[in-house]
């Protein structure tokens, strides 16, 4: 897509607004985590994009394509801010995750690694995404509702993206950050895309939003 | 008195935001740098009696300008305004020698706060 149309449907003042709102957001997630468990998130500078819906999956595994495998979970939420988040870790995290939540370093055999690691990482996921997508809700005036996540280890990153998601060529806009967890030597990347539907919407929250401050 | 202030964002939207909470009453001379590194080196130069500091930023982040900003002027006024509110980030800012920390987004109230009470710190200093 073309940065003019690109311009047409998010402007590079709203395109703005919407990384200032991901930042807080995210910073928010951050320190909800860092209550639940003794952690530092290191932060990144959310990075915006508008995309087709069909050349999302390509785009999410250029992103990612240094892990071979990926553990992630996955949220769809409804508003009038509306779409699906994604953290996607490297396949491996999940025990470093698990370790996060229960702070030990060691398993035996008889325990059931991968339930304990696809729920600590279902908690993680919970966490962030349920505190990044509520403050954006929050700063643009919105009430959300989730699906409970969805849970997948150890995944190719084919096929991550559910074909449902991708069925049209709608626009949409992708939100991204990288973090880090200090200390756990885990890093991952959380997505967040919002559906064209919510476009209209979503342009005119971004200039409420700036107003307050005029 | 508060008379230069630089404002270290990569976010021209924060930088505006932040301007806009700053009290109208005053004639503060606005100076702004969109990373940490354009941040210390233009504080060298103009020596703002105040600096509000984002911490997650390109190319330097707000800790490492903080950390570079004290270590050539101990008595820099260093506000951070940040997004990060992690308790252990706002430890480390102040362990770095900020001054105090403003939560994003700002409010009016919470920078008049700021403000207010830097000058209440540097009128103690003479």
């Amino acid at each position: 897509m073309s940065s003019a149309n690109q311009e047409l449907m998010i402007t590079a003042e709203e395109t703005d607004i919407l990384q200032e709102i991901m930042n807080i957001a995210f910073g928010r997630a951050a320190s909800d985590l860092a209550e639940h468990i003794d952690i530092f998130v290191i932060l990144s500078v959310p990075y915006i994009k508008l995309l087709r819906l069909s050349d999302l999956p390509p785009y999410i595994n250029s992103e990612i394509k240094e892990y071979k495998k990926v553990t992630l979970v996955e949220q769809n939420f409804w508003g009038k801010f509306k779409g699906s988040a994604f953290l996607v870790f490297p396949a491996d995290s999940g025990k470093n995750i698990l370790s996060l939540l229960d702070g030990s370093d060691e398993y035996f055999e008889s325990d059931r690694i991968n339930e304990l690691e696809k729920e600590a990482v279902r908690e993680v996921g919970n966490i962030l995404i349920g505190a990044c997508i509520g403050k954006i809700a929050e700063l643009l005036g919105d009430f959300i509702t989730y699906s409970p996540p969805r849970v997948a280890v150890e995944r190719s990153q084919c096929g991550i993206i559910s074909d449902s998601l991708v069925a049209d060529d709608n626009l949409a806009i992708v939100l991204r950050t990288v973090f880090e967890f200090n200390d756990k030597n885990i890093c991952g990347y959380l997505f967040i895309v919002t559906s064209e539907e919510s476009f209209a919407w979503l342009k005119t929250a971004l200039h409420n939003f700036l107003d307050q401050y005029e | 008195m508060i008379k230069k202030i630089l404002i270290v964002d990569d976010s021209p939207i924060s930088i505006r935001i932040i301007k806009c909470c700053i009290p109208k009453d005053r004639d503060f001379e606005f100076f702004d740098a969109a990373d940490g590194r354009i941040g210390v080196e233009m504080f060298k130069q103009i020596k703002p009696d105040l600096t509000f500091m984002d911490l997650t930023m390109p190319v330097m982040n707000g800790f490492e300008a903080l950390q570079e900003i004290i270590q050539f002027d101990s008595r820099a006024m260093v506000v951070i305004a940040t997004a990060d509110v992690q308790s252990k980030a706002i430890e480390r800012a102040h362990e770095l020698g900020a001054f105090s920390v403003v939560k994003k987004p700002p409010t009016r109230e919470n920078i008049a706060a700021a403000i207010s009470g830097v000058e209440s710190a540097l009128a103690k200093r003479r």
